[in-house]
């Protein structure tokens, strides 16, 4: 028999994987583009973007996996080039050395913790059935691991104490942070947007 | 916009593998060396690469016009000061060396961009990592590389008509809510659209990709690669 005419049949991805996955992809455009939407913030010397909020709806509306999966495919994307980082710079250089590289790292398991907590397992509910306290708690323990990402990388790469550590790159965004999760609060209650 | 052109250059030739291990090689030297006389080494280095690749330099810096006021306000916005002095040209003179870092690694993800067809992208990266993750990677990295600037003009559009309508004047929680409500609305009906395309090309798990091959003309890109890792410990 000759095997040079032998070809596999063509194994079509699901159609809700490709709905979930086209939506994970531009979240993950979304959130490079948020990286260019700053907030005019006095407390901060580096610029307050709306990444946080992306990263919350990434857990609200797509979910545990797909959520993470997309913040995921953020940071690769910007690996592989892509200025998706603030102030539009892009390349792994940004993930190994940069000082605030922490928080990027600690996004995709916010986002996954966000929609644990929301969705209470893999299945998607609709962020606006879901009891105002637990979507609040959810948001609330997303930012507390972004912050722990963030201040213990800071801690280790500067070699400050993690309280210098977090006076120096947490604790001054608390306010904008805690803005960015009131807006993703205000959004759930809209019920404008639907999950797949 | 920035995008593949078709071409001849040595760019063109090369594998993506190649290319991308430079353009990672770059960004680690670039960022390890932010002395004056590391910048000008990066700066004849990104010339040396646009040229070759062909880079329309003025479409290209007009395409990232947005990034290049972010990357300049950094500087202007650490010079100045409320009180005496007010402004301090010495302050600016780190964050200007890092932006200028910046731009650099920016230039030269735009040679990579022009001499990279999307599909080579998606071959080099799932012939790098194996199986089903692998495969919705490779896609997914291409498909944020294209959409990038249509969400970034998303994102302008919508601000823009903020802005004529006095939106400037209501609270910080209102602007930040209407962007997040109409950003991802636009976005993932972008992304239904686009499900409903993937799925008319029978978007697959065995797609036949491009033929990827090594050739002589790869040897000294990855030599050039290592090079610039290993300019780390200079």
């Amino acid at each position: 028999m000759n095997t040079e005419n032998e070809h596999e049949s063509v194994d079509l991805v699901d159609g809700t994987v490709v709905r979930q996955f086209a939506r994970a992809a531009l979240l993950a455009a979304l959130m490079g583009a948020a990286a260019l939407v700053t907030i005019p913030y006095p407390l901060s010397p580096a610029p307050v973007t709306l990444q946080v909020l992306v990263v919350f709806l990434a857990g609200l509306y797509l979910g545990p996996l797909w959520g993470g999966a997309s913040i995921v495919l953020y940071l690769a994307a910007g690996a592989a080039g892509a200025p998706v980082f603030s102030n539009m710079t892009g390349g792994p250089g940004v993930l190994l050395s940069e000082p605030t590289a922490g928080f990027l790292w600690a996004f995709p398991i916010g986002a996954l913790v966000v929609g644990l907590v929301v969705h209470r397992g893999l299945t998607l509910r609709d962020p606006a059935d879901v009891p105002l306290p637990i979507v609040v708690v959810g948001l609330t323990a997303g930012l507390i691991l972004i912050y722990a990402g963030g201040t213990s990388w800071f801690a280790w790469l500067i070699g400050t104490s993690l309280s210098e550590a977090a006076v120096t790159v947490a604790i001054p965004f608390v306010p904008a942070d805690l803005l960015k999760l009131a807006a993703a609060v205000v959004i759930v209650r809209s019920g404008t947007i639907d999950t797949v | 916009m920035l995008t593949y052109e078709p071409d001849d250059t040595l760019a063109h030739r090369l594998d993506p593998r190649s290319k991308l291990a430079v353009q990672i090689g770059f960004a680690i030297a670039a960022l390890a060396h932010t002395t004056p006389a590391g910048l000008v080494a990066s700066t004849l280095l990104a010339g040396a690469i646009l040229v070759t690749t062909r880079v329309p330099l003025w479409r290209t810096l007009w395409a990232y016009r947005f990034a290049l006021v972010v990357l300049a306000a950094g500087p202007l916005v650490t010079m100045v000061s409320l009180g005496s002095p007010w402004v301090e040209p010495s302050d600016g003179v780190g964050p200007a060396l890092a932006s200028y870092r910046a731009l650099l690694v920016l230039l030269v993800s735009a040679a990579y961009v022009r001499s990279t067809p999307i599909r080579d992208s998606r071959a080099a990266i799932q012939r790098t990592i194996p199986g089903k993750p692998g495969r919705l990677l490779s896609t997914g990295v291409a498909l944020v590389f294209r959409f990038l600037p249509v969400l970034q003009r998303d994102l302008r559009t919508i601000r823009d008509a903020m802005a004529a309508r006095l939106g400037t004047e209501r609270s910080a929680l209102e602007r930040a809510s209407t962007i997040g409500i109409l950003g991802l609305s636009r976005a993932f009906t972008r992304a239904d659209r686009l499900a409903l395309a993937m799925q008319a090309r029978c978007f697959s798990w065995n797609p036949t990709l491009p033929h990827l091959s090594f050739s002589r003309l790869d040897v000294p890109a990855f030599v050039l690669a290592s090079a610039l890792v290993l300019s780390l410990l200079v």
